[in-house]
């Protein structure tokens, strides 16, 4: 079979956040070929098909089509090249047709300066009959349904001549009954010498629509199987690393009374659609529960519901024993429950505020800050003090601004703020992203401590060594759904792989919380 | 209240067309930025300056059309101006138009004053008004006919305009980027449309239609130029765009039926005592209300979703 | 106080510094192109903006009048802009306030101090609620308040209200109902106590209390303000409601303290985006405000008087120069870019050496 793209040690550092997202990343493809490429958050997927698509130029290493060795500076490069790019979150134009959207941007005309309609619902419908893509070209997008209108994206990039087509996560948005079409729909096109590569962290996807996989993780290729050769045990565990040193040490702690009892709820995202589909599990004092997953699979809606930032559409909340559907934000605050975030910039902080400002957040209200309704500001800046001072935030004065820390810094204010009053339940979200490794360790450190001192907390991450080192209890969520509970101490880490990738394992290990 | 209607007759709608073109060719402005995702707050600002650039490069010239040729050449480079500080050094729109349309209001009357002495308007002899049109050669002063017959060419080349933005925007490949840019940037970007000239080329012609709509004020009608002689034409043209969602047809509408209100303000003095101030301001009452119409729909749509949503649950817990 | 933040200090006031010198630059250019002396036109102004010859003949004391309803326009805008609004609806809430005073300083009759502070009050309110209004077109509708708040603005100011309650139109306030005025010959008096009273409780309530530093971080940073329990909707209406009061006060001193009546066509138009511009070059600070407004009214005023009656040059040279200003402040980033340009040269240059 012909080779159609070779890629040889593709290498991309990205100065901002001091990551090497992809190391010597080797890659072949041949025409016709279907070729996952599966990974966890942080494998450098997207890097990779960001490379390829123009949208990242790589440091070194070279991208070679149909023997040439190229450039892609620019998705129009990359176009011309014959490569297209099939995004995860559409790029249609709600009031246009479909015939109107496939040729947007080259638009046929005729008498010089109008658009020729006719021909180009004639094009479309050739496009569309020689791809076996059925489509009516002249039904407006949004009325469309998810998986038909995925299915015009696909006809923009095949419109402008893709041989190479890739997909980022082209399931994530499909019902069941859409995943099979679009089986179907990929087996086509590589019948047809269309070549196929997509990502995706879902491993029954993989076996079931992929020749060949190929797995990644932190950066580098982990190692290529033909689909034939390989299984899902297999995968799962080159997913997440063998050789990986885990340091979990042992919880003191006897476990504390409950504290926190999600029963089977459902929450919408911002498109009205479930994101989780039906969670169930709970929390104790003096104990980490980790959400394990990878980052898309209802970990943000699930936290931002048991917050209050969102509508808990179906199940129960409850907290200390009183259910806390309705409660509000605020309320949940003053019941004990504190938030770290996942975005400390636009959600944890407020950058045009100083430090101050920033602690005061959920206490500006209380006896210990104001009086009849005036803030104190003496007592703001004691506290200020006290934080700065003892989660060692560098080089920082109350009034100070918030904006020129360092990103460690950031996180120790969102925590000085977060952890004060001794919460009862603190809700941690990627607390360690984007930190350097002195910053991780304080987290931890400051977590495990308020873990001993009491607290509850439940820690939802996408780094799975975080999650097996502090948590005495984890939940792997997948596709909006518990895929498993378990005692890090009972399974192997394949296992856990498994469960993210949406695999079984031995029921035996899953802990069943009554 | 009856007496009113005594008010309705061909001049109304006569004069309603007329009072009606500066907002129409402001609101064609405002519709075409917003529909290339640009909310354009400068349009009275913009149709000021050419008003008075108008009557003034007229004098200077000698002729009027000359005048106002190149009172729109220098609309559409202050609209390139805009553009540029928009999408180059990435200034706050809203800002500037609201600074510009202050400084608009300040200068023109300072350079009339400077120019011309210290008069509170100003015009010359030698300023010629531009002509009234008989197009359809009709001599009577009755008939449907008459109500679109004679009127200044401005109104006539603003119906023009009319027209070409519909088929531009519908019937051609830049109308279609144009309008995908304000409904989806990504979408547009993503098939190599190049947003930034496109909207630079929307900025231009927009500041070209609001010189042409001031011009239209200062040597179309009347030969004039006083303090304000835009007087809100331009905030109403904002409205027009958004009461004719966008639509050259609907803006059309729209600014008709704000002229009419205007020109019914005007003649209802004279037919009953009917408050003017109260008609005159149906065109902002109607804004609100199209607005809170708009607004509504919004709400309604969602919550509609998520009920139908509740309900399947419903349904499917029960079953 | 740490380094970096002494240079953002720096670098936030130099942004207004920078926008006066640029507009009166360009002010001195256009001076220049009219054949008239820049340095004179500019000392004229100055001059007669703020000297004071005797208790009865002071031109400062006029200015500061001409501050008064400056001042409080352009905390009504402070307070919505913190708010995360953009109102700019602060003549039509004057104006209601003005006929409120006008209305209540009419036809009822109360003691003398009683009845001032009542209209203040009735003004205050009925102007609130209008701003409120506008507020909640926008939270509720997600209407855009600039549209909403102009348009709302517009209907007030052409209103005919005398067919609907009896404006006393021409007719003056009872005595009891005047403010107190210090100097006569100017209107100088109560008024601008007032605003500057006003000045320093927005202060205080923006940045000393709990309402108000709700109101800053919902404005600032909406989805933290959300995050952290601040119901930022209460607080933006809240914030309107505020921002209207302080508005419609300003029309109520106009007539209380200045006008003693209303007048049909009673023409507010200046004054109200004169405090738009107030509250952008003041930085949306209230003591920017403060500053800025004093200054505006005195080039306002010495135009009038200076420019005017002395030289011969329109007074728009005024109006035209704050135009200017607020251009180059609009165009802020601008100049941010160019001054961080210059800055990391700095740096750099610094670091090798």
């Amino acid at each position: 079979m012909k080779k159609i793209l070779e890629v040889k040690n593709l290498s991309k550092y990205f100065e901002t956040t001091n990551v090497k997202a992809n190391s010597d990343v080797n890659l072949t493809l041949s025409r016709g070929e279907i070729h996952a490429i599966i990974g966890e958050n942080g494998a450098g997927k997207t890097t990779l098909m960001n490379m390829l698509y123009g949208l990242v130029s790589p440091d070194s290493g070279t991208i070679i089509i149909n023997d040439n060795e190229v450039q892609i500076t620019h998705p129009n490069d990359a176009i011309k090249l014959g490569i297209g790019m099939v995004h995860q979150h559409f790029k249609l134009v709600p009031s246009y047709s479909v015939a109107e959207n496939i040729s947007l941007g080259m638009e046929p005309v005729k008498n010089k300066f109008f658009i020729d309609k006719n021909l180009e619902i004639q094009n479309i419908k050739n496009l569309s009959e020689s791809m076996g893509l059925e489509i009516q070209p002249e039904s407006l997008i949004k009325n469309l349904s998810v998986g038909m209108q995925q299915r015009v994206e696909i006809l923009k990039v095949l419109y402008r001549n893709a041989e190479i087509l890739i997909f980022d996560e082209p399931t994530a948005v499909l019902t069941p009954q859409e995943v099979k079409e679009l089986l179907n729909v990929l087996k086509n096109l590589s019948e047809k010498g269309k070549t196929i590569l997509f990502i995706t962290h879902k491993l029954g996807e993989v076996m079931q629509l992929a020749d060949t996989v190929t797995v990644m993780r932190l950066g580098k290729v982990v190692g290529t199987r033909s689909i034939n050769n390989t299984n899902t045990k297999e995968l799962a565990s080159m997913m997440v690393g063998r050789d990986i040193e885990f340091s979990r040490k042992l919880n003191p702690n006897e476990t504390g009374e409950e504290i926190l009892d999600v029963k089977n709820i459902m929450v919408l995202n911002e498109v009205g659609v479930p994101a989780v589909k039906g969670v169930s599990f709970k929390v104790n004092k003096n104990q980490i529960v980790g959400i394990a997953g990878v980052s898309g699979n209802g970990q943000t809606e699930l936290v931002e519901a048991i917050v209050g930032m969102k509508n808990i559409e179906f199940g129960e909340l409850i907290f200390e024993g009183k259910n806390i559907n309705k409660s509000n934000v605020g309320k949940r605050r003053d019941l004990g429950i504190s938030h770290i975030p996942e975005d400390r910039i636009q959600t944890g902080l407020n950058m045009q505020a100083n430090i101050e400002d920033n602690l005061i957040l959920s206490q500006y209200s209380s006896d210990q800050f104001s009086r009849f309704g005036i803030l104190l500001k003496s007592e703001m800046q004691k506290f200020s003090r006290e934080v700065i001072q003892k989660f060692s935030v560098a080089s920082a004065s109350p009034g100070g601004g918030v904006s020129m820390l360092s990103g460690g810094n950031m996180q120790k204010v969102v925590l000085g703020r977060e952890l004060f009053g001794n919460p009862k339940l603190i809700i941690a979200n990627q607390p360690t992203r984007g930190l350097d490794v002195g910053s991780i360790e304080f987290v931890h450190e400051t977590l495990l401590s308020y873990r001993d001192a009491g607290s509850g907390i439940l820690l939802v991450s996408v780094e799975l060594e975080e999650i097996i080192n502090l948590s005495d209890i984890v939940v792997v969520m997948f596709d909006g759904l518990v895929s498993g509970i378990v005692n890090p101490d009972n399974v192997s880490i394949e296992e856990i792989g498994l469960l993210m990738a949406g695999e079984k394992i031995n029921p035996e290990n899953l802990i069943k919380q009554g | 209240m009856l007496d009113v209607l005594d008010a309705f007759n061909i001049d109304l709608i006569r004069a309603g067309i007329r009072l009606g073109t500066p907002i129409l060719l402001a609101a064609l402005a405002g519709a075409l930025c917003n529909r290339a995702g640009i909310l354009n707050l400068a349009l009275e600002g913009k149709m000021l300056m050419g008003a008075f650039l108008g009557i003034y490069l007229t004098y200077v010239v000698g002729n009027t059309y000359l005048g106002i040729i190149l009172a729109i050449l220098l609309g559409g480079l202050v609209g390139g101006i805009f553009a540029l500080f928009y999408l180059k050094y990435e200034v706050n729109l809203i800002l500037l138009a609201l600074a510009f349309n202050l400084l608009a209001l300040e200068i023109t009357v300072y350079f009339m004053r400077t120019l011309f002495g210290n008069v509170g308007s100003w015009t010359d002899a030698s300023i010629q008004r531009l002509p009234e049109i008989n197009l359809f050669n009709t001599s009577s002063s009755d008939g449907f006919l008459n109500i679109f017959n004679n009127h200044n060419l401005i109104v006539y080349i603003s119906w023009v305009i009319v027209v070409i933005s519909y088929i531009i925007l519908f019937k051609t490949p830049i109308g279609r980027h144009v309008r995908s840019i304000g409904e989806n940037q990504e979408a547009a970007e993503t098939l190599g449309i190049n947003v930034a000239k496109v909207q630079v080329i929307v900025l231009i012609v927009a500041g070209m239609l609001c010189a042409l709509a001031g011009a239209f004020l200062s040597v179309g009608h009347m030969t004039m130029f006083t303090r304000n002689i835009s007087n809100g034409r331009g905030w109403r043209g904002v409205a027009a765009a958004i009461f004719g969602f966008q639509h050259p047809i609907g803006v059309f509408l729209a600014s008709l039926f704000f002229g009419t209100a205007d020109a019914l303000s005007l003649r209802i003095q004279s037919v009953s005592d009917y408050p003017p101030s109260l008609v005159k301001l149906i065109p902002q009452f109607s804004t609100i209300f199209a607005l809170t119409i708009v607004g509504l729909r919004a709400k309604f749509i969602v919550n509609f979703a998520k009920a139908k949503f509740r309900r399947s649950l419903n349904n499917q817990n029960n079953s | 106080m740490g380094n970096q933040n002494r240079k953002r200090l720096i670098r936030q006031f130099t942004i207004p510094l920078l926008a006066i010198i640029c507009g009166l630059l360009l002010a001195a250019v256009l001076l220049l192109l009219a054949d008239k002396s820049p340095s004179a036109a500019i000392q004229s102004i100055f001059r007669d903006a703020f000297s004071c010859s005797s208790f009865n003949n002071c031109n400062l004391f006029t200015t500061f009048s001409l501050a008064t309803p400056l001042l409080l326009t352009g905390l009504s805008a402070v307070v919505a802009f913190r708010s995360g609004i953009f109102s700019i609806g602060q003549e039509g809430q004057m104006m209601l306030g003005a006929i409120t005073a006008a209305y209540l300083g009419y036809w009822v009759s109360l003691p003398d101090n009683v009845h001032s502070i009542v209209i203040a009050i009735g003004a205050i309110i009925v102007g609130g609620i209008y701003g409120w209004f506008a507020g909640w077109l926008k939270i509720r509708l997600g209407i855009n308040e600039i549209i909403s708040t102009i348009i709302l603005s517009e209907i007030i100011i052409n209103f005919p209200f005398q067919n609907f309650i009896k404006i006393p139109f021409f007719a003056r306030i009872e005595n009891s109902a005047k403010f107190l005025v210090f100097a006569p010959g100017s209107k100088f008096g109560t008024g601008f106590v007032i605003a500057v009273s006003a000045v320093v409780l927005v202060y205080i309530y923006l940045w000393k209390s709990g309402k108000g530093y709700e109101q800053r971080m919902s404005g600032e940073a909406p989805r933290f303000a959300f995050f952290g329990g601040i119901k930022s909707e209460k607080a933006a209406l809240r914030g309107m409601f505020i921002s209207g009061g302080l508005a419609g006060l300003a029309g109520a001193i106009e007539v209380m303290g200045v006008h003693y009546r209303i007048n049909q066509g009673f023409n507010l138009m200046n004054l109200g985006f004169d405090g738009l511009s107030v509250a952008i070059l003041g930085l949306v600070h209230p003591i920017g405000v403060f500053i800025v407004g004093i200054f505006l009214a005195g080039i306002r005023m010495g135009a009038q008087l200076g420019l005017q009656f002395e030289l011969g040059i329109p007074r728009e040279l005024g109006g035209t120069i704050i135009g200017f200003m607020i251009l180059f402040v609009a165009a802020e980033k601008l100049f941010q870019k160019l001054f961080d340009i210059n800055l990391k040269e700095l740096f750099r240059k610094k670091k090798n050496a």
